[in-house]
């Protein structure tokens, strides 16, 4: 049978050839290793955008991220998809990291701002998002780009949704257990960089804001981290 | 508490960017955090990583932290759990935390050198060929096995790349990508040794993944008088994740969405691929789509008529 467009195909299929061998030759027991380890210490829940790929953003090898992408981030409290992937990778993988991460020019934020029906299941799943939008009704009022808008909209859904897994009990529970940590992040396309919100573990357990400006940093090598008070982190060139 | 000594293997390892890659001595340093993250629990050795190995090309087994760390107890070939000390776990999560923005960082340093435009272009808006729907599995990231760079791949990944007919999730995936998008093949990617199928033949109370895992039970259901009939554990399990995969390309076919655009556009295509974990390879299953079709469109029929 012949496909559309062919190439693109082939190219896919092709391209995993020339990375399969090009592992092997770099290290030939890398795909051994792999088949038989599987230790993820982060668990990311981001858009099916696909200008979002977690593990190539986050600059990790395989291995490293365990993945569930939907249609603009969505946590959905009943949504069973997303329990099943959550209770897994708690339960059984024991990730250390729960990363949400919403993202600037998400489809799924622009499709909410217009009243405009997408229809089918598609309307049915975006209405969390639509909630949202009703909630920030005003301060959305007050802005006239579309673009700051959809940010706006975008990074209260992460909130939310951090806010739903803060509630679910396996979190909760493994929380409590052995200091998992739930983060909510935002990747901003037009520059590549990824803004930790500061919600999740960090904010539960931050301590009042005071007025002595301290400030905890991890250092790395071009960057370092800084966990503000009041929850606010931030990366800082070096 | 234990920490994962697993990072050390990926020391000897390149980060995958677009196949196929010239094995150039010269890129990603950052590795180097990569380890010095996971396993130290000493912060300052995170800003001084020791010195990088003269080239990519060979197996470092060993990455020695242990001048700049008194704990947890370095033993880069021991796979055993290191027990770490109660104090130093808020650090160490820390650490493995900040690991995330620093590599993401290089990561926009690289892009940017490689192309000044990259960003610009890229926010711009997306124009996927794929849809790819695959296992949540950390061992299979989409972007790096197929060497498709950001912008080329609108992406699902749940237990066992699973598509259910009433799950919302999935289905809006597919009808933004399918109407909105207009991506021109769908791509369903299973895995040999796929935890998740394992797990569903497993007699245990799962709690919320029953409901989930119960669909790869009716897979075996379905096929049970071929797969009871290999005598081999693994090639049954193994036959069972291909069987799942071509079960979940009808579900893709079954919906409205995928009918409507082939009549009309005469794509999507779907395809049924497996992932080898012991070889990186991809096994195009050839699932015959247009049959495939044909046949389900007896039954299932939502074209308007
Ligand atoms: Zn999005
Ligand atoms: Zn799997």
């Amino acid at each position: 049978m012949t496909y559309p467009n062919d190439d693109e195909f082939l190219y896919a299929l092709s391209s995993n050839q020339a990375w399969a061998s090009y592992k092997s030759h770099q290290n030939p027991a890398f795909f051994k290793t792999l088949t038989n380890e599987h230790a993820p210490s982060i668990l990311w829940i981001g858009c099916a955008d696909s200008r979002v790929p977690e593990t190539t953003i986050l600059g990790l090898p395989p291995g490293a991220v365990f993945v569930h992408r939907n249609f603009a981030n969505i946590i959905s409290p009943t949504d069973i998809n997303t329990a099943a992937v959550i209770e897994h990778a708690v339960v059984n993988l024991k990730v250390k990291h729960i990363i949400l991460c919403g993202h600037s020019a998400c489809d799924g934020a622009r499709a909410t701002l217009t009243d405009s029906r997408a229809g089918g299941v598609l309307e049915t799943w975006l209405t969390s998002l639509r909630v949202v939008r009703a909630q920030l009704a005003s301060q959305l009022a007050t802005i006239r780009d579309d673009h700051t808008k959809e940010i706006m909209i975008a990074e209260k859904n992460v909130e939310v949704g951090v806010a739903v897994l803060m509630a679910n009990s396996t979190v909760q529970e493994h929380i409590k257990s052995r200091g998992l940590e739930v983060h909510g992040c935002f990747f901003d396309i037009s520059s590549g960089r990824i803004r930790d919100l500061g919600l999740g573990t960090r904010m539960s357990t931050r301590r009042a804001p005071s007025t002595n400006g301290t400030a905890e940093t991890v250092r790395g090598k071009h960057a370092q981290l800084v966990f503000r008070e009041g929850g606010v982190a931030g990366m800082e060139a070096r | 508490m234990t920490v994962h000594t697993r990072y050390r293997y990926e020391l000897a390892l390149c980060i995958p960017t677009h196949p196929p890659i010239p094995a150039s001595p010269t890129r990603r340093p950052d590795l180097r955090l990569l380890a010095a993250g996971c396993s130290d629990s000493n912060s300052s050795s995170h800003s001084n990583p020791p010195p990088p190995p003269p080239h990519h090309h060979h197996h470092r087994p060993t990455f020695s932290s242990s001048s700049s760390s008194s704990q947890p107890p370095s033993t880069p070939t021991s796979s055993e759990p290191l027990a770490m000390p109660e104090e130093d776990i808020t650090k160490y999560l820390r650490q493995s935390h900040a690991r995330v923005f620093e590599h993401n960082r290089a990561w926009v340093t690289e892009q940017t050198k490689k192309d000044p435009e990259f960003f610009v272009k890229l926010s711009a808006g997306q124009k996927p060929e794929y849809l790819w729907i695959g296992c949540s599995d950390s061992r299979i990231p989409a972007e790096q096995i197929t060497g498709l760079q950001p912008g080329e791949a609108f992406i699902h990944r749940n237990i066992a790349n699973l598509v259910n007919n009433i799950d919302l999730n999935v289905m809006s995936v597919i009808q933004y990508a399918v109407r909105h998008l207009e991506v021109k093949h769908i791509i369903v990617c299973g895995h040999y040794g796929c935890g998740g199928v394992k797990a569903a033949m497993t007699p245990q109370d799962l709690g919320i993944l029953n409901p989930w895992l119960r669909n790869i039970r009716d897979v075996y259901r379905q096929h049970s008088e071929e797969l009871d009939a290999i005598p081999d554990e693994s090639a049954r399990y193994n036959r069972l994740v291909e069987l799942n995969v071509i079960e979940q390309c009808r579900n893709v076919i079954k919906s409205a969405a995928v009918q409507q655009s082939y009549s009309k556009n005469k794509y999507p295509i779907v395809h049924g691929w497996v992932f080898g974990l012991d070889d990186g390879l991809l096994k195009d299953l050839n699932i015959g789509f247009e049959d495939m079709l044909a046949e389900i469109q007896k039954i299932y029929n939502l074209e308007d008529s």
